[in-house]
């Protein structure tokens, strides 16, 4: 029987989150396991997008998910986010990335900051499974493909003009086949 | 009760009407309880008129116990309500004051081999445990050169009366401490009155440093971070085991902080649920002090 700790206010998360958190196989102990997710975490905010095996990069995404939603409920005035970020995050200038860039990106989302998507598995190279981990609204094309409404592009268009012609054609044709074979009859 | 209720409700009948019935129970309890006495109808009409009431800011601090355990796996929208619904229906029958640890609280329980079937129990909360209607205290007091402890479950039914006769913190969330400490910082006089904080004052903080007996302690308490402790004038060896065996990276796990706490969504959810009713019982509450103030003139023959 446990006690909500009720110290701090903390937005809620809009992904799935597992009960319990992954060791992730650290020699270190639980500090190894927050240094290799800071490597991860890092590289994120850097290339917006990873591919990672599944249960570092779900891990990860908790994290990054809790930073973002930290820096945009307090800002960079609050020193304990500050602190925070500083520790998250290796390389400075990605600091001002966060603030600056990624707090109005995702200031009004009502969705996740990320995604995470399965990759595929290279069998038999690799047998853990992959998977691919994205900031929303990165520069990349997107990982799913687009299904987009082809119909209306002009050669489409036009080659659907050119099949009605020629069916038109054809109709005729054979109307008058019809035509000329009753008067043959007749 | 209700859940007992519900309880047998599985018994008798099989799954889905259960769901029904529980649904039904839970629109129709506060209602029917304000149909049933007139004085909760007018309160109710009254709360009606104030129901753009804001939720104050500090409810988690004052009913700390309204926060479901924020283990995912335990969690359960439908015990969690009903379990709170039966929070409030005890709280219309007794005044859970609001008070933390460090306050110096009497608890009136019911007692059926003392002489006059209940004990008043003066002591220091020095621990509060729990959510939901398993929430508990534990108070200590020095009685006759014997540190004594009794854990209260705040929602027992045979606790006659909660009073709160200093309202203050303490700098720690946790005084087990006091059990290695010499009896004067927990000896407190069983006939102490009720000390008056005016409305709207911010709660004190105590800030007394505990000065711990010599070991041996119950705990190792060099390795707590406890704020509460004066010097605890260990050999140095301690101090660098307690070195060795921090987790100074513990502040900066996010996953593990939001494991620990319910979302402030979800808080400002159940408290606009609670909040209303909480304050219909106070409303209640107040206008029965005052009724009791006054006293009725009785004809003399």
């Amino acid at each position: 029987m446990n006690q909500a700790e009720v110290s701090q206010l903390i937005s809620k998360l809009r992904i799935r989150i597992s009960p319990r958190h992954k060791n992730l196989k650290c020699p270190e102990g639980p500090q190894g396991r927050l240094n290799k997710l800071r490597k991860t975490v890092n590289a994120l905010f850097k290339y917006e997008r990873l591919e990672l095996n599944y249960t570092i990069a779900d891990e990860t995404r908790g994290y990054a998910e809790r930073l973002i939603s930290e820096a945009i409920r307090h800002g960079d005035t609050h020193k304990p986010t500050m602190e925070m970020a500083d520790y998250w995050i290796e390389e400075k200038q990605l600091i001002h990335k966060l603030f600056k860039v990624l707090v109005p990106r995702f200031s009004d989302y009502k969705t996740s900051y990320t995604m995470l998507y399965r990759a595929p598995k290279a069998y038999p190279d690799i047998v853990y499974p992959r998977s691919v981990l994205e900031l929303r609204g990165n520069p990349f094309p997107s990982i799913l493909p687009q299904r987009i409404d082809q119909r209306n592009f002009i050669h489409n268009i036009l080659l659907e003009e050119a099949k009605k012609a020629y069916r038109a054609e054809k109709y005729e044709q054979i109307t008058k086949s019809l035509n000329e074979q009753d008067v043959v009859d007749k | 009760m209700l859940l007992r209720s519900l309880k047998l409700h599985i018994i008798q009948c099989g799954f889905a009407p259960v769901v029904l019935q529980v649904s039904r129970t839970c629109s129709n309890m506060p209602l029917s309880d304000t149909h049933q006495s007139p004085d909760n109808a007018v309160s109710g009409k009254q709360v009606k008129s104030e129901r753009k009431l804001v939720v104050p800011s500090n409810s988690r601090f004052i009913y700390p116990e309204f926060l479901p355990d924020p283990k995912m796996e335990w969690r359960n929208s439908l015990r969690e309500k009903l379990e709170r619904l039966d929070m409030i229906q005890r709280r219309k029958h007794i005044d859970i004051p609001e008070f933390y640890v460090g306050s110096i609280l009497a608890v009136t329980s019911s007692n059926q081999h003392a002489p006059n079937k209940a004990t008043r129990f003066v002591g220091i909360c020095i621990q509060r445990l729990g959510c939901g209607l398993r929430a508990n205290i534990t108070l200590r007091n020095v009685i006759k050169h014997v540190g004594t402890e009794i854990k209260y479950q705040l929602y027992d039914p045979t606790i006659q009366k909660i009073e709160v006769l200093r309202l203050e913190k303490r700098l720690d969330d946790e005084l087990l401490y006091l059990r290695d400490a010499p009896n004067e910082y927990s000896t407190f006089d069983e006939n102490m009155e009720a000390e008056y904080l005016p409305e709207g004052t911010p709660v004190p903080v105590n800030t007394t440093l505990v000065k711990l007996k010599p070991r041996p302690w119950r705990a190792r308490w060099e390795r707590k971070n406890m704020k509460g402790l004066a010097d605890l004038e260990l050999e140095e060896r301690f101090y660098k085991r307690a070195e060795e065996l921090a987790t100074p990276w513990e502040k900066y796990d996010l996953m593990k902080q939001y494991r620990r706490t319910i979302p402030e969504e979800e808080q400002k959810e159940i408290f606009a649920e609670v909040c209303s009713e909480l304050h219909e019982v106070e409303v209640m509450r107040k206008k029965l002090k005052r009724k009791k103030v006054f006293v009725k003139p009785t004809r003399s023959s």
